[in-house]
């Protein structure tokens, strides 16, 4: 219980304290505290991304559409950035008009699928936006004496790649107006009239951070399940 | 403990190590660090779910909400060909409802959009309301700000309103005017442009008609003495050629990207020829006949076009991938009033391969016109070599030749010619992505051949030239621009 609460500070802490997500893909990536530890030998992390909802977003998660949330954390090792471990979680929010309730799906990297409702769309947020004890790597795949960081990135209804290419195609149909590239015009031309919508980018809200650097123990790292140990950690 | 207790074992931040966790709290770790989050992740793991999830809806009623000026007819028939209209059914996490909500984005007449449902007269019945704010439509379509040595300055735009009237009718208008250019006999040019395209008729698949109207009142330069290569506007003397009419464009777009067009289009010519009518070769000696390519007095052009344009390009600005060609025949004939018979056949394409840093593009123009055509309708070097100014509204402000780097290239005497092909090769490399109003930039490397042929007796063996450009192509708010080399060396902006 104790450890619930200390993921839960750190989820709270963390998006409270959480610069605007108007930050995109070019900006350095702030820093964020990530809570890490090790669950049946494998390293997981938790952190709050709440703040991927304003207020808009939170008054539309009562659209009774989905609502769709892809949280992207990426272990890296601090010195070069090589990714090491990828962790992916996907969570959809649903608001029954009717039920006047909030159904929440939440699926990881490995399929596994979870269910649960909300009363509150404060109460969907949290449970959709956070990374609670996710798993990333198996532990004894770390080095010790090695600084890595866990870089996250979280988007609010993420475009597909396949719908972010058929939304292109719509931009470039000579039928809808936006295009006057003729047979005879350069393809280097000085000033093209596409207009590109500013909204059409890959997702409605990006939020993009850096855990804090860690240095993998220097002591043997925990033995694999079924028989987790007590792990040590430097500080 | 917390092991043993089965719960997690959290460690809150306590791996923060030795000297790195003094500076750790203030700063990121490093100011790369966390840029391979994009590189780590593959669409497949950024697919969801393709089960439903979520309640199951029933349309009654579609309502648009915000619409101040687009017509609601325009959004509902957006709506409906992706199967959204009354009486539909659609799932809670259905994904029409997000491609409704790009589809009508990509229009450009809405900042955002977003779509919800209401309560219906029973349970899973609901009314669809689509809610969108309105942004301004008036977009730039090209500047022409530019100098040469023949004219000192011309300048204009192209700009378009793309929903006038909130019927997402396309109505657009262009211009051109320069100083008089230091040509003997020349004028100073004008060019106007006025556009107006309607949205397909029968909804977003249906027919769309254009109708472009034209009037030019310009001068074009034609060498009188001198070299090829010398572009001393002194040698050159000038017509001065008016031209008004305009061009009725119907078209429709295809499953499998492909759009054709049918076009219909009349000009009345009034071309005043100037009284020296023949060459002084470089030696002295009387040359042949200057070939002003156009009637001297009134004549009419008058012809029918055809097209077929198909685009499987990833992206319409920085594409990595796929494919744009483009192919047109356009005739001119007695049947259409034209004082002009030929036959210009036109294709265009593009193709694009990613590579490991960027993307590979090739570029292949191919022209030919049979008969005997109106200089303005004929390939015009300007157009082909990136390293001169192109034709601003079909206007020519400029004498110089195309640079020779072949040797033995006659290519600085072609100005118009009825045989034209080019072939670039391009590499791109993206350099940044969204900052701000610049969504996108690629720097970019160009190289390639154009050729150009009067006649067929040239055609086997046509003048070549090398052209190429280094820069930068940014995907801004308000439209693409080029900074590059070209634009340095043409003397003309973005």
């Amino acid at each position: 219980m104790r450890s619930r609460r200390l993921a839960a500070a750190v989820v709270v802490a963390s998006a409270l304290t959480a610069p605007s997500p108007r930050a995109r893909a070019a900006d350095p990536a702030p820093l964020r505290e990530v809570g890490f530890g090790v669950k049946n030998g494998r390293l997981v992390v938790s952190v709050g991304l709440q703040d991927l909802f304003g207020p808009a977003e939170r008054a539309r998660l009562k659209s009774g559409f989905a609502t769709r949330i892809l949280v992207r954390a990426a272990l890296e090792e601090a010195s070069s950035g090589d990714p090491v471990a990828l962790a992916v979680q996907r969570a959809e929010i649903v608001y029954d008009i009717w039920d006047e309730k909030f159904a929440i799906r939440i699926s990881d990297g490995l399929g596994a699928e979870r269910r649960t409702v909300a009363a509150t769309a404060e109460e969907a947020i949290g449970r959709a936006a956070v990374l609670l004890d996710a798993s990333v790597i198996e532990a004894v795949r770390l080095h010790p004496g090695t600084d890595y960081v866990l870089a996250v990135r979280g988007d609010l209804n993420p475009i597909s790649e396949d719908l972010l290419v058929e939304v292109r195609r719509w931009l470039v149909q000579p039928a809808r107006g936006q295009r006057r590239l003729g047979a005879g015009d350069s393809f280097f031309g000085s000033f093209v009239s596409i207009f590109v919508n500013p909204r059409i980018e890959d997702s409605e809200r990006q939020v993009r951070f850096v855990s804090q650097p860690f240095l993998w123990g220097q002591v043997p790292p925990p033995p694999p399940p079924p028989k987790p140990q007590p792990t040590r950690t430097h500080r | 403990m917390l092991a043993r207790a089965g719960a997690p074992l959290l460690v809150v931040a306590i791996l923060t190590a030795g000297a790195r966790a003094a500076a750790a709290p203030d700063s990121p770790p490093d100011p790369g660090a966390g840029a391979g989050i994009d590189a780590a992740a593959t669409p497949a793991e950024a697919a969801f779910p393709e089960a439903p999830f979520g309640p199951h809806y029933v349309i009654e009623e579609v309502r648009v909400t915000g619409n101040r000026k687009t017509q609601t007819s325009l959004i509902v028939g957006e709506l409906a060909v992706l199967g959204l209209s009354p009486g539909a059914s659609v799932d809670a996490s259905d994904a029409r409802v997000e491609m409704a909500r790009y589809r009508l984005l990509s229009l450009g007449y809405f900042l955002d959009v977003h779509l919800s449902v209401i309560r219906g007269s029973k349970r899973g019945a609901v009314v669809l309301v689509v809610a969108v704010e309105e942004r301004g439509t008036l977009v730039i379509n090209e500047l022409f700000p530019a100098t040469s040595e023949a004219t000192l300055f011309w300048g204009g735009a192209d700009v378009s309103e793309m929903n006038f009237l909130g019927r997402g009718i396309n109505l657009g208008a262009g211009f051109v005017a320069s100083t008089k250019p230091v040509v003997p006999g020349a004028h100073a040019g004008l060019g106007l442009r006025l556009h107006v395209g309607v949205p397909p008729l029968g909804g977003p698949d249906g027919v769309g008609l254009s109708v472009t109207g034209l009037y030019n009142d310009g001068s074009e330069f034609y060498r009188a003495s001198g070299d090829d290569s010398d572009p001393d506007p002194g040698r050159f003397v000038a017509t001065r050629v008016k031209r008004a009419g305009g061009v009725l464009t119907a078209g429709k777009m295809f499953p499998h990207n492909l759009h054709a067009t049918a076009s219909f289009r009349e000009e009345w010519v009034d071309a005043t020829l100037p009284s020296l009518q023949t060459q002084t070769l470089p030696n002295g000696s009387p040359g042949p006949p200057i070939d002003f390519m156009i009637n001297p007095g009134s004549s009419r052009v008058g012809t029918g076009a055809v097209g077929l344009d198909y685009d499987t390009r990833s992206d319409p600005v920085l594409p990595r991938s796929g494919m744009r060609t483009a192919l047109s025949v356009e005739v001119g004939t007695a049947a259409f009033g034209s004082s002009y018979g030929f036959v210009k056949t036109v294709f265009n394409g593009s193709f694009y391969a990613r590579m490991p840093r960027g993307a590979l593009g090739f570029h292949l123009f191919a022209g030919a016109i049979d008969g005997v055509a109106p200089y303005f309708d004929r390939f015009f070097v300007g157009d082909l070599d990136l390293l001169l100014p192109r034709r601003a509204l079909g206007i020519n402000f400029s004498t110089q030749p195309a640079p020779s780097f072949l040797l033995h290239s006659s290519i600085a005497a072609e100005r118009y010619d009825n045989y034209a092909g080019r072939l670039l090769v391009e590499y791109a490399v993206p350099v940044w992505r969204h900052k701000g109003l610049v969504y996108g930039g690629d720097a970019f490397v160009a190289a390639g051949l154009f050729a150009m042929a009067n006649d067929e007796d040239t055609l086997s063996s046509p003048s070549v030239g090398l052209t190429g450009d280094l820069g930068l192509r940014l995907d801004t708010y308000v439209g693409v621009f080029t900074v590059s080399i070209a634009n340095v060396l043409s003397r003309s902006s973005f």
